[in-house]
């Protein structure tokens, strides 16, 4: 019973990572409609920003994290308002676009920073502990995060004004935009708002997993698969299916193994997908 | 007429200064499939860097002189990614280039992806890899730069029991052949110890190893391997395991890395009680290799210490295409390489071997070194001789 518990715990720990990750995610396809290729990126480069400024610059660890937030933001913001508004309305150079600045942003860190990893460690280390039953304080601190995320995701999104204007942009751009509405104010700040998301987690979490400049190649995976186990652009669906796979792999990793776990998740998400090809709580049709 | 006829001259001139001085050049291309990126990035750093240090080392002493003209050595070096289809790609590049001399690949899945590209292509190779075919009769070009841990994994396991108390231990690897090769091999070895193994494996590309972990530990093992898991992931996998409350000693059978490990687990308190497979015992003659390294490059040696094997496979490749006096003729190099003495300036002598394992006599095998951290402080390497057969 302690190890079910137990696993219980690791699967909610992955599930409030990969709720950090899918809500940026989702929230760009959701109002932009863009996949974006580079969400990896932004997270990687969060946990050097942050790495950078506790190791080389001597700051605290919140103070960095906030820096990580503040400039993956900033070149979020740059990057919608310089590259991808260019090509907004064609999907496939959105694409092509995102996933080049991923490359762009992995082999700029990859130069600056070297393929190995540095030491970079969660400035809490210790672990909560009740028998067979473990919880690192470190992941406590993420779902806490995690929790802080989603309830500010879902007030700025459905509770005011500016959360209704992204909205409507996303039900259909035209009409919001004759009613006054500005992309070009909205578009950068959702996009801003979502690698910040993805700065935070980077800044967050590989201090307790690991830094390297591939670290979002896995990640832009597992987010792909949860908005798409979700529904894209559906933000109550992206938090639900993190949760799930989280506790999908952490159940079926310690109960059959890790690569049958790995293929127990895929084969799942897979069968969803079948039965609902719009995912969890995704919409059938997305109009904007 | 007349300006045409002068276009035709000008470039036969030029034809023929061109491959007249082609003729007399010799410039041999070393290319290398490496990997550059990912968790493993740290072993192909290691090999790029020996290739680079050889190169410049052979052309500033003239150690490569045919037909009375010193070489240019270059190294040609692509990332394989650790995957097969990466080497395969990374090979058939190499190939277009002309290039007919190989040091490298370093993992399993590139060098079973590299292997037929070679035979295909009439090349040489000094490859790595510890999977249980990474040279064979049917590759005869193919040399290995050294035993895997079919060849000292059984003395770090002797030293590991003499120092601790264990029975059981739980071995885990990525599920590919560049994990389940050693950890198979492993598993055999510790049964013959009398240690009960079981084996873990975990999908490459998984990131969070907490599961994976309380899996392990549901073995209940008083000791357990990280076999060839990439430095990345093994040091993810050691805080995880701490975390998770496993004292335990922790081995690494299947390749160096150890200082990474220890930056990503948090620490040498963290690794604990760790034992490992040292490329080389560090002497004099490695810190003077080391100190050529600072003069001839400008910098230190790359962290790795595969660095040291990859200095010995390249300057045993170079010996053996100054013995053969031909850049390009792969059978003839490897003949000169099998009639080679397995010696290095630095590193020491050894002997060919492969037989008993492979069915094909060509793996260098020099000595090594067991490395051993105890109750978070590191001990100094424990020399081991050259593996011999018979």
């Amino acid at each position: 019973m302690e190890g079910f518990i137990a696993t219980g715990l690791i699967g909610i720990s992955l599930g409030s990572q990969y709720t950090l990750l899918a809500l940026g995610f989702t929230l760009i396809f959701g109002i932009l409609g863009v996949v974006n290729f580079a969400h990896g990126g932004f997270y990687v480069m969060g946990g050097y920003v942050a790495y950078y400024c506790t190791s080389m610059l001597g700051l605290s660890y919140p103070v960095a994290l906030l820096i990580a937030v503040g400039s993956t933001a900033m070149l979020g913001w740059l990057f919608e308002t310089l590259i991808l508004e260019r090509v907004i309305e064609d999907h496939q150079a959105t694409l092509m676009v995102t996933m080049g600045f991923y490359l762009v942003m992995a082999t700029a860190i990859l130069m600056i920073f070297g393929a190995e990893s540095p030491e970079f460690s969660f400035p809490i280390a210790g672990v909560w502990r009740a028998g067979g039953v473990y919880f690192p304080y470190a992941n406590m601190v993420v779902l806490g995060v995690c929790l802080a995320a989603i309830v500010l995701v879902y007030w700025l999104v459905y509770r005011t004004n500016l959360g209704r204007a992204m909205r409507a942009m996303a039900e259909d751009r035209a009409v919001a935009s004759a009613l006054g509405m500005r992309t070009k104010v909205l578009f950068p700040f959702a996009f801003a708002l979502a690698t910040g998301l993805a700065g935070l987690t980077g800044a967050l979490v590989t201090p307790i997993l690991a830094l390297a400049p591939h670290v979002g190649d896995p990640v832009l995976a597992f987010s792909f698969l949860t908005v798409i186990l979700g529904g894209l652009g559906s933000v109550t669906g992206a938090t639900v299916a993190a949760f799930i796979v989280g506790l999908v792999e952490a159940y079926a990793a310690v109960y059959l193994g890790g690569s049958k776990g790995a293929l127990t998740l895929f084969v799942l998400v897979l069968i969803i997908l079948v039965i609902r090809p719009q995912g969890l709580l995704g919409k059938e049709v997305r109009r904007a | 007429m007349a300006s045409g006829f002068g276009r035709l001259l000008g470039g036969t001139l030029l034809a023929s200064l061109v491959f007249g001085g082609t003729a007399f050049a010799c410039e041999l291309k070393i290319g290398s499939p490496a990997v550059l990126s990912g968790p493993a990035a740290q072993w192909g750093l290691a090999l790029r860097g020996a290739l680079e240090f050889v190169a410049k080392e052979t052309m500033a002493e003239e150690r490569l002189v045919i037909d009375g003209t010193p070489c240019t050595v270059t190294p040609v070096v692509i990332d394989s990614k650790y995957t097969a289809e990466g080497a395969a790609s990374a090979m058939n590049a190499l190939a277009a280039e002309g290039i007919k001399v190989v040091v490298g690949a370093v993992g399993s899945p590139e060098v079973t992806g590299m292997k037929p590209v070679a035979n295909r292509n009439r090349m040489v190779a000094m490859v790595n890899s510890f999977a249980k075919d990474a040279i064979g009769p049917q590759w005869p070009n193919v040399f290995h730069i050294g035993p895997g841990p079919s060849g000292w994994a059984a003395p770090i396991i002797d030293k590991g029991l003499e120092l601790y108390d264990f029975d059981k231990v739980a071995i885990v690897a990525p599920n590919d052949q560049g994990g389940t090769d050693i950890a198979s091999v492993n598993a055999q070895i510790f049964t013959e110890k009398g240690v009960t193994a079981v084996e873990e494996y975990y999908q490459r590309g998984t990131t969070n190893f907490a599961p994976i972990v309380t899996r392990l530990l549901a073995a209940d093992p008083g000791a357990v391997d990280l076999a060839s898991s990439p430095a990345g992931d093994a040091g993810i996998i050691v805080k995880q395991l701490r975390q998770a409350g496993f004292t335990g000693p922790i081995f690494r059978l299947g390749g160096p890395g150890t200082e990474e490990i220890g930056r990503v687990a948090g620490g040498l308190n963290v690794l604990q009680d760790f034992l490992w497979f040292e490329p080389v015992a560090m002497d004099d003659n490695l810190r003077a290799l080391e100190q050529k390294h600072v003069e001839l490059m400008g910098g230190p040696r790359p962290e790795n210490s595969d660095f040291f094997r990859w200095v010995y496979a390249a300057r045993m490749m170079i010996k053996a295409v100054q013995a053969a006096q031909t850049v390009d003729d792969s059978e003839k190099i490897a003949e000169a390489m099998r009639a080679l003495p397995v010696d290095d300036e630095h590193i020491g002598a050894g002997h060919w071997i492969g037989q008993s394992f492979f069915g094909i006599n060509q793996e260098l095998s020099y000595p090594f070194a067991i490395g051993v951290i105890q109750g978070g402080e590191q001990k100094d390497f424990i020399r081991a001789e050259a593996v011999s057969e018979g």
